[in-house]
């Protein structure tokens, strides 16, 4: 469970968020309409414990996301970038998998079993293993996020924009391999998103206005 | 007409305030830099905690020989070629001014005062910051560009113990082998010019005449070298390659802020360290 209660994300210059509060329940695909620059991505960071200087609560399974250690963070929040988001010294396996390198005792075999298995999940291409970050188009660049995000098997993953340049086929293959995993995992998802394939998958939908998250009924 | 320009006296404490601040200004940057240095060493020597975890210390070590080799194998070769070429001129110079059997008898006390004492020490510093302090501060200069430290974070790992710990490790251990791998090459080719005057030279002997002069206090003396000299050419790397903001341009300045302030302080290390421990 998802609990965030009163959250202020301010910047110097403006403030996104004044005193939002939500709730995700476990198992639950929550989106959350966002458009450019209102905020969705830093959103997105803060309840992945990356931003500092937040005011309000940001509970996750009663554990408080911002007092959270890091290898606690990793093994509870995944978070899938919008664009980047890939280390550039490393090729694409590497890239996955740091996470399971510094959070866990997995040996090198049952790294690449993991991996291997995930991106046959996501329908990944696994030549893409070998590829170094400046050789993906945004489209893998996101799916191997994505793939990342999953790598350490967490109960939340955050997913920022993942529709963008990605053909709407393989909008609803990825978000076919989302519910399923979710249906077998129990995991919660929480997206940013505008795009209409995205909204009809959720479970429930959220916008962001005037700088409060609200349910959106149909 | 008196209304219309400021009062002298006021003129003068603006321009006094000004010359003030202009003239403290270099020291406070100097010493916020220096605090921040301390603090990057302080964070390293920090990030040694997690070596206490098997598999922080197995990422530890592939990153440690990663880094080692680039750093200080790999710089055997312009190392090497520098140490040949200073070999040479040296007995060329020595023959010019001495009869050979004088330079033969005073090897290796010359050879300890010119070549192990200082240019051993200081030529391998040069090419360590030249080849490697630069290649790390523009590797963290572009990783700070496109926010990859932000994404390690995230993911909960280091960019301390990825990165800082390292370079804070692997430099000076580098150092102390291209230290090392210098005296030798100067030693072989400064033999070999020894061995074209005089064909009868003993090869053993001048390495005997060497080790004679070597004692606790010169291997003492250069492994300080090494270990300051090593640590704080990678802290000040990674210092100023951690100082780029937003633009490809501060890359470049950073490299060359960078490489200046190393040639600086190593070059300040080195002739403290010898003033003190050879001024009798």
């Amino acid at each position: 469970m998802l609990n965030v209660q009163q959250l202020t994300i301010s910047f110097p210059d403006r403030t996104l968020f004044e005193q939002a509060s939500f709730q995700a329940a476990d198992g639950e695909l929550v989106a959350i309409v966002s458009q450019v620059l209102d905020g969705g991505t830093s959103l997105m960071q803060a309840l992945a414990g990356m931003l500092s200087g937040l005011e309000g609560q940001i509970i996750l399974n009663g554990v408080d996301v911002l007092t959270m250690g890091p290898g606690e963070r990793a093994q509870s929040i995944g978070y899938a970038y919008e664009e980047h988001g890939l280390i550039s010294l490393y090729n694409v396996f590497q890239n996955i998998a740091l996470p399971l390198e510094f959070h866990t005792n997995l040996d090198v075999r049952e790294t690449e079993t993991r991996i291997v298995s995930l991106l046959d999940e996501l329908g990944v291409n696994h030549a893409l293993l070998t590829a170094q970050p400046h050789e993906l188009n945004d489209v893998q660049t996101r799916m191997v996020n994505l793939v990342r995000a999953q790598v350490m098997n967490p109960s939340h993953v955050l997913i920022d924009e993942l529709e963008g340049g990605m053909p709407d086929d393989m909008i609803d293959s990825v978000m076919l391999a989302l519910k399923e995993r979710k249906a077998k995992t129990g995991q919660t998802i929480i997206m940013t998103t505008s795009d209409d394939h995205i909204l009809r998958e959720a479970d429930r939908v959220l916008k962001i206005h005037d700088r409060q998250l609200l349910e959106q009924i149909e | 007409m008196e209304n219309q320009s400021p009062r002298p006296e006021q003129r003068q404490t603006w321009s006094v305030r000004g010359m003030l601040s202009g003239t403290l200004y270099p020291f406070w940057a100097l010493f916020n830099a220096v605090s921040e240095i301390i603090g990057l060493i302080s964070v390293a020597l920090g990030a040694s905690r997690l070596l206490f975890n098997r598999k922080r210390f197995q990422i530890f070590c592939a990153l440690f020989f990663r880094q080692l080799y680039n750093t200080g194998i790999k710089a055997l070769y312009p190392n090497g070629a520098v140490a040949i070429l200073i070999g040479a001129l040296l007995m060329a110079r020595l023959f010019q001014y001495l009869p050979v059997q004088v330079v033969e008898n005073q090897f290796g006390y010359l050879f300890m005062v010119i070549v192990f004492r200082e240019l051993g020490p200081l030529i391998s510093g040069v090419i360590l910051i030249a080849r490697s302090a630069t290649a790390v501060t523009s590797e963290i200069g572009y990783l700070r560009l496109r926010r990859e430290f932000q994404v390690l974070n995230g993911l909960g790992i280091s960019p301390v113990f990825l990165f800082l710990f390292p370079v804070f490790v692997s430099f000076p251990v580098s150092l102390l082998l291209m230290f090392i791998y210098f005296d030798i090459v100067v030693f072989l080719s400064a033999y070999f010019m020894i061995w074209l005057a005089d064909p009868n030279a003993q090869f053993v002997l001048m390495l005997i005449s060497i080790l004679d002069q070597i004692t606790m206090n010169e291997i003492a003396v250069n492994l300080l070298k090494a270990l300051m000299g090593g640590v704080l050419i990678g802290v000040i790397s990674i210092y100023f390659g951690a100082k780029v903001e937003s633009s490809f341009g501060e890359v470049s300045a950073a490299i060359s802020n960078s490489t200046t302030t190393q040639l600086l302080v190593f070059f300040v290390i080195n002739v403290l360290l010898s003033l003190l421990a050879y001024t009798q």
